[in-house]
C-alpha cells in the first residue's frame, strides 16, 4: 500500500482516480489545485504524486518543479495527467521532472498499472 | 439645452441602475450555485455506484449497470453532466460501460428524438451525446442537422459526424460549406480528418465538386491524412484549378504528401507571375517535400523581390539537409546578391540559435 497524492481541478477525474487507487489498496489524498497539492505534499509525506498538468493558478508542471527543488520531495515519483489535445505538454512535463504521464482519455485499469509500475521503479 | 433637473435625475438614477444590475448578477449566480448543489446532492447517492462501474471488470458490470439504469429521472438528469464529461475522459472497459449505460437508459433513441426539438440547446445537446456515443444509426439525422437554422447546432452536428459518421456523411459535410446555412471550413476539415481511412474514397470524390471551397477542403483532408494515392489528382488541381484557394491547398497538400510527382507542379507554382500567396505556400511546400533537387530553385528564390517568398525559400532550404545548408552558406557569402545574402544569413542565424536543423529524408527523384 502506498500513500498517493492526487491533484486535479476536474472533480469527475479526481474522484475516479481516487476511487480506483483506493480500490487498489492505496491511501489517497485528493486535492483540487496546485497550491493545495504542494501544501499536502509538504505536510504529510507521500509515496507518489499524480498531477493534472492544466490546473488554474499553479499548474501541475509548477508543482512538479517545486517538488523537485525541495530536498525532502526531490525524488518523489510524479505522474502527470494531460489531455490528448495537449500532448505537447508531455515533453515539458518530463523536462520539469515527471517520471511518467497518463493521457486522457485513459482507462482506470491502465492508470492503476502505471501507478504500480512507477512505485515499483521507485522502490528499486 | 438639457434642463438641469433632467441631469440631476439621471445622476441619481445611475447608481440605482448599477445597484440593480449588480443584484441581478449576484442573485443569478446564487441561483445557479443552489441548483448546482441540488444536482450534486441528488446525484451523490449513485455517484459511488458510477465510479464502481467505471472501475469494475467486465464480468462485474452487469448488476451495476442495471442499478444505474433504473435510477429515477431526476437523479439521471443530475448525474448526466458527469456521464457526458466522463465519456470524453475515459477509455477501454470504462467507456464501453458508459455507452452501455446510455443504451440501457434509452438515451440514444431519446437523443435522436431530441434532434427535432424546437429548442436549439436541446438539439445541440442531443447531437453532442450521439457523437460521443458514436451512434452510427443517427448519421442521417445528424446530416439533416447540418442545415439547421442555428449555427451552433450545425457546428455540434459536424463534430458529432466526425465521431460517428461514415462515407455517407462526406457529401453532406462538403455541401455544408456553401449555401445560406454554412459550417466553417476548419470544422468540416477536422470532422473529415477524424473519420479516418474509411471515408478517403468519398473525400477524394470531392476533388470534382463544383464548389471551390469543397474542393479545397477535400484536398486539405487528403493531404493531412496522407492519401499518397491521390497525389496526381492533387498535382492536377495545382496546375489547372481556376480557384487560387484550391491551388494553395493543393500546394500545401503536395508538400505534406512528399511524393516525387509533387515536385514539378510545385516548381511551376513558385515561378514569377503566379499569384503571390501561391508562390509563398509553394515555396514552403518545397521544403516540406524534402526534395534536394529543388535546392537550386529555392536558392534562386532567396533573391526574390518579394521578401515573404525569399524568407520561405530560406526556411525551406534549412529543411533540405546538407545540400540546403550549403546553398544557404553560399548565398550568405554574397554569391546571389545582397538581399539573398541577408535572407540566407538570417535563416542560418535562426537555426544556430535554435541549435537544431530539421533534417528531412531526401526523396529520390
Amino acid at each position: 500500500m502506498a500513500r498517493v497524492l492526487v491533484a486535479d481541478d476536474d472533480a469527475d477525474i479526481r474522484d475516479l482516480v481516487a476511487f480506483k487507487l483506493t480500490q487498489s489498496g492505496h491511501e489517497v489524498t485528493a486535492v483540487e489545485d496546485g497550491m493545495a497539492a504542494l501544501k499536502a505534499a509538504r505536510e504529510q509525506p507521500v509515496d507518489l504524486a499524480l498531477l493534472d498538468i492544466r490546473m488554474p493558478g499553479m499548474s501541475g508542471l509548477d508543482v512538479c518543479r517545486e517538488l523537485r527543488a525541495a530536498a525532502e520531495t526531490a525524488t518523489l515519483p510524479v505522474i502527470m495527467i494531460t489531455a490528448r489535445s495537449q500532448e505537447g505538454d508531455v515533453e515539458v512535463g518530463f523536462a520539469a521532472g515527471a517520471d511518467d504521464y497518463i493521457i486522457k482519455p485513459f482507462s482506470p485499469r491502465e492508470l492503476s498499472s502505471r501507478v504500480t509500475a512507477v512505485l515499483s521503479r521507485a522502490e528499486r | 439645452m438639457i434642463p438641469p433637473g433632467f441631469v440631476r435625475g439621471a445622476l441619481l438614477c445611475l447608481p440605482a441602475l448599477v445597484l440593480a444590475l449588480s443584484l441581478l448578477i449576484v442573485s443569478n449566480r446564487f441561483v445557479r450555485r443552489v441548483q448546482q448543489r441540488r444536482r450534486e446532492r441528488r446525484a451523490e447517492p449513485v455517484r459511488g455506484l458510477l465510479l464502481e462501474l467505471l472501475c469494475a471488470e467486465e464480468d462485474e458490470q452487469s448488476e451495476l449497470l442495471n442499478r444505474l439504469a433504473a435510477v429515477d429521472k431526476r437523479t439521471w438528469t443530475a448525474l448526466e453532466p458527469s456521464l457526458t464529461a466522463l465519456l470524453e475522459k475515459v477509455s477501454g472497459a470504462a467507456r464501453t460501460a458508459l455507452i452501455r449505460l446510455y443504451e440501457l437508459r434509452g438515451a440514444p433513441e431519446g437523443a435522436v428524438a431530441d434532434l427535432r426539438s424546437h429548442s436549439a440547446a436541446r438539439r445541440g445537446r442531443a447531437a453532442q451525446v450521439l457523437g460521443q456515443l458514436s451512434h452510427r444509426a443517427a448519421e442521417p439525422a445528424l446530416c439533416r442537422l447540418l442545415t439547421d437554422r442555428d449555427p451552433e447546432v450545425r457546428l455540434v452536428a459536424t463534430r458529432a459526424l466526425g465521431r460517428s459518421g461514415g462515407a455517407e456523411s462526406v457529401a453532406h459535410l462538403l455541401e455544408s460549406l456553401h449555401g445560406s446555412r454554412t459550417v466553417p471550413p476548419p470544422s468540416v476539415t477536422m470532422a473529415l480528418v477524424s473519420m479516418g481511412p474509411e471515408v478517403q474514397r468519398s473525400v477524394a470524390a470531392g476533388l470534382e465538386h463544383p464548389e471551390p471551397l469543397a474542393r479545397a477542403v477535400a484536398i486539405e483532408v487528403l493531404g493531412v491524412t496522407g492519401v499518397v494515392s491521390r497525389t496526381s489528382e492533387i498535382a492536377r488541381a495545382l496546375r489547372e484549378d481556376p480557384s487560387n484557394e484550391v491551388r494553395i491547398k493543393a500546394a500545401r497538400a503536395l508538400g505534406r504528401l512528399g511524393m516525387p510527382e509533387g515536385l514539378q507542379p510545385l516548381l511551376d507554382a513558385v515561378a514569377p507571375g503566379q499569384p503571390l500567396a501561391l508562390r509563398i505556400v509553394g515555396t514552403g511546400a518545397l521544403g516540406n517535400l524534402g526534395a534536394v533537387s529543388a535546392t537550386d530553385r529555392l536558392a534562386e528564390l532567396l533573391g526574390d523581390p518579394d521578401r515573404h517568398v525569399a524568407g520561405a525559400a530560406a526556411r525551406s532550404l534549412l529543411r533540405l539537409g546538407p545540400a540546403g545548408h550549403a546553398a544557404l552558406h553560399e548565398a550568405a557569402a554574397g554569391v546571389r546578391g545582397g538581399s539573398a545574402a541577408a535572407q540566407a544569413g538570417a535563416a542560418l542565424s535562426e537555426a544556430a540559435v535554435q541549435g537544431r536543423h530539421d533534417v528531412r529524408v531526401e526523396v529520390a527523384l
